[in-house]
């Protein structure tokens, strides 16, 4: 007993003094913060202001931009090219949605909880750690007119197949594919820590109550997967709404454009076009869109967690 | 303890990385001093004519001026690198741009150097030919040199012409009949692209069928609707609904598709010599040259010229070194050199060229047997080529109706120059 007090370190009980160490504590762990946040600040934030500025201006590069009011914004949605750009845009949110988040439960249902089942992941896995654009230039290689999947599918008879990259909307579809190849493994990974993570017992008890396979998985697992799902949804979501590198090094948005998203218009204005103010306003509606999307599925999703 | 050792292993990293950021490049030449050596920072993006500037250093030498090349491979990223140095104090001393309304920009901003002076000495010493210096000039005064010049003409795969009895074609009707021929025993006659020159067919044909239109698209007189440009947009639809022209989805490397004989004929700048060089295609042997000939056959002979420009960054740090080097580029010295090394053309009469297809072709146009037309990309409005660029690629990929395309197009126009005023 007196060993243990003695090891125990002396507390000040007076009530002023347990104010002054968190003060101190405040402070101190300001000034450590301080250095971050001020780089984060000056490479995301001021960036961000001088965009905003940017897409009420007139600017092309050279000399100063010249203040021009919502005349951008305007012109902006008055462009067709800005409605289709919109629409491959929603293309890719809804086909990110479905093929890479589905396919990645699909595999980690699948794999769980056979042997090797580390294995069976890995194959999936290994693409994302290339880049997006060595992912384009792998899939242009297969998908051009005379390339790797028109020569196999000449092998077996096809010889007249549709023109994968020239077409649209497959132009679209194929390099959504192409960006489900490279992300379907590490939404697999993700759902796998999900169902690693749901407690044994409830799942034991719906077995006994007779439930299994399809019931099982409608009833039990996924509702329980539901923190992980949110992760994987939400990061999607802002994945596929900021999709560059795959597209640029596939079609470079044509031909035309025909398969060009929000992200690829925003820079082609910009460093093709010459035209700012017309790249930063749609930077702008593209990060209002973005920020909108996973506000209103977190808050969704998490209010959803606390009736739980 | 141990976490004292960790901060101040940090600390050291943060401050050795800091220390590399800090040194950087020094780009933007040494010294600085007229009498000795210097080294001009010259940007390009060119990259892939590294080899051809480090071996004119070797020419350059001799008075003590060298290039520091760097290269971007992507021109997109080059421009906005070439306009964002200019918001800074590393004004670049040499680069390469293009001719047209871009470097009419930077002349309006007062970026470049004006280089007058050159080009009266240059035009004295018969190192430009006549009409070279319209397109360096702007308010009467003359800005850059020219780095290079390329003429566009069609280069042909001489093994399948020997082997399906093609004779080089002089007229259009010859050049539409062997193409004809060509598709007929299974060949592609012609390649184009839909992407970077998607509109280089669009000029050949409308600069051979009315070259006074062609002229006038440049400076607004004319329209996207009259009835020669649909005519030559017909034609060229019914060019590719014929099958005349490869798949744009090929995306191999067009001079690859050349020298396989893939495709019999490829349409492009005089610069092509050096990508075929590149890959071991013989000139004479493998290949040949001839020019396209005109739509309509009273127009007489149009040979399209492309020239980039060579230009000193206004206010550089080796400014008066960099104009120094500017003149030199134009002498036959350095002419003799730079033809020697790219294979190609060279803008200064007096220069022979080694190939002799692109002799030829030197010779006829010195001859005054064609009438020189600019570029379509350079000689038109910015955003009419930037709009031209996306029409222009959906009709060789798809050849819809060009109606509407060219609807388009002259509303763009039109918009460009009553903004003009």
């Amino acid at each position: 007993m007196s060993t243990l007090t003695a090891r125990r370190a002396p507390v000040d009980t007076t009530p002023g003094a347990r104010r002054r160490p968190r003060h101190t504590y405040l402070w101190s762990a300001r000034g450590f913060a301080l250095p971050a946040l001020g780089v984060v600040a000056l490479l995301l934030y001021l960036p961000f202001v001088w965009t905003g500025y940017l897409s009420f201006t007139e600017f092309n590069g050279l000399g100063d931009p010249e203040w021009v009011g919502l005349a951008k914004y305007q012109e902006m949605f008055a462009d067709a090219g800005f409605l289709n750009s919109l629409r491959n845009t929603l293309y890719w949110v809804v086909g990110t949605l479905v093929l890479p988040v589905g396919l990645g439960l699909l595999i980690a249902v699948l794999t769980y909880g056979i042997a090797g089942s580390f294995w069976y992941r890995l194959p999936f896995l290994l693409p994302y750690a290339i880049s997006g654009v060595a992912v384009g230039v792998i899939w242009t290689f297969i998908l051009q007119t005379g390339g790797a999947l028109d020569e196999a599918l000449a092998l077996v008879g096809i010889v007249d197949p549709p023109r994968w990259l020239l077409d649209s909307p497959l132009n679209t579809v194929v390099m959504i594919g192409a960006a489900t190849w490279q992300g379907a493994g590490v939404n697999a990974l993700l759902f796998t820590i999900g169902l690693q993570s749901i407690p044994k017992e409830p799942l034991e008890a719906a077995r006994l109550d007779g439930a299994s396979g399809w019931t099982m998985f409608r009833t039990m697992t996924w509702p329980m997967l539901t923190p992980l799902t949110t992760v994987v949804v939400g990061l999607s979501i802002v994945g596929s709404l900021k999709q560059f590198d795959v597209i640029w090094a596939m079609t470079k948005g044509g031909p035309g454009v025909s398969s060009e998203t929000l992200a690829l218009t925003m820079y082609k204005e910009t460093f093709v076009s010459n035209d700012y103010g017309l790249g930063a306003a749609i930077a702008i509606f593209l990060t209002v869109i973005t920020v909108a999307a996973s506000v209103l599925y977190l808050r969704r999703q998490l209010s959803g967690a606390k009736e739980l | 303890m141990n976490r004292t050792r960790l901060l101040a292993g940090t600390a050291v990293a943060a401050l050795a990385l800091g220390l590399t950021a800090c040194s950087g490049d020094a780009e933007g030449g040494s010294g600085g001093e007229d009498d000795g050596d210097v080294t001009l920072g010259f940007y390009t993006d060119k990259a892939a004519w590294e080899p051809s500037f480090e071996a004119m250093n070797e020419a350059s030498s001799a008075d003590g001026t060298t290039l520091d090349f760097t290269g971007y491979a992507d021109a997109t990223a080059y421009d906005s690198f070439i306009k964002q140095s200019f918001r800074t104090r590393q004004v670049p001393d040499l680069f390469t741009w293009h001719t047209g309304a871009q470097l009419g920009e930077l002349v309006e901003q007062g970026l470049v150097a004006e280089t007058t002076d050159l080009w009266t000495q240059a035009e004295a010493d018969g190192l430009v030919p006549d009409g070279l210096k319209d397109n360096y000039t702007y308010d009467g005064k003359q800005y850059c040199v020219p780095l290079n010049v390329a003429y566009w003409a069609m280069y042909y795969n001489k093994k399948v012409f020997e082997e399906h009895g093609i004779e080089v074609p002089e007229t259009f009707e010859d050049l539409m009949a062997a193409a004809e021929k060509l598709k007929a025993e299974g060949v592609t006659p012609f390649h184009q692209m839909n992407i970077i020159f998607e509109f280089v067919w669009f000029q050949a044909l409308l600069a051979g069928r009315a070259p006074e239109v062609y002229q006038g698209l440049q400076t607004g007189e004319a329209s996207y609707l009259d009835p020669e440009v649909v005519e030559v947009m017909n034609q060229w639809r019914q060019m590719i609904q014929d099958g005349y022209f490869i798949d744009p989805g090929v995306s191999t490397d067009p001079q690859t598709l050349l020298s396989t004989g893939e495709v019999a004929m490829a349409y492009f700048g005089t610069f092509f010599t050096g990508q075929l060089t590149d890959i071991d295609a013989v000139s004479g042997e493998d290949y040949g040259i001839f020019p396209v000939p005109s739509m309509d056959p009273g127009a007489g002979g149009q040979m399209i010229l492309e020239t980039g420009p060579l230009c000193v960054g206004a206010g550089a740090e080796n400014e008066e070194r960099a104009l120094e080097y500017s003149a030199w580029w134009m002498t036959d010295d350095a002419q003799t050199a730079w033809t020697a090394e790219r294979g190609d053309v060279s803008f200064n009469p007096d220069v022979t060229v080694e190939d002799p297809e692109l002799q030829k072709l030197v010779d006829a146009v010195s001859a005054d047997e064609f009438t020189i037309q600019q570029r379509y990309l350079e000689a038109n409005p910015l955003p009419v080529y930037t709009l031209s660029t996306e029409i222009f690629g959906d009709f060789v990929t798809n050849a819809p109706e060009p109606t509407e395309g060219l609807e388009r197009l002259q509303a763009e126009a039109e918009t460009y120059w009553s903004e003009q005023g």
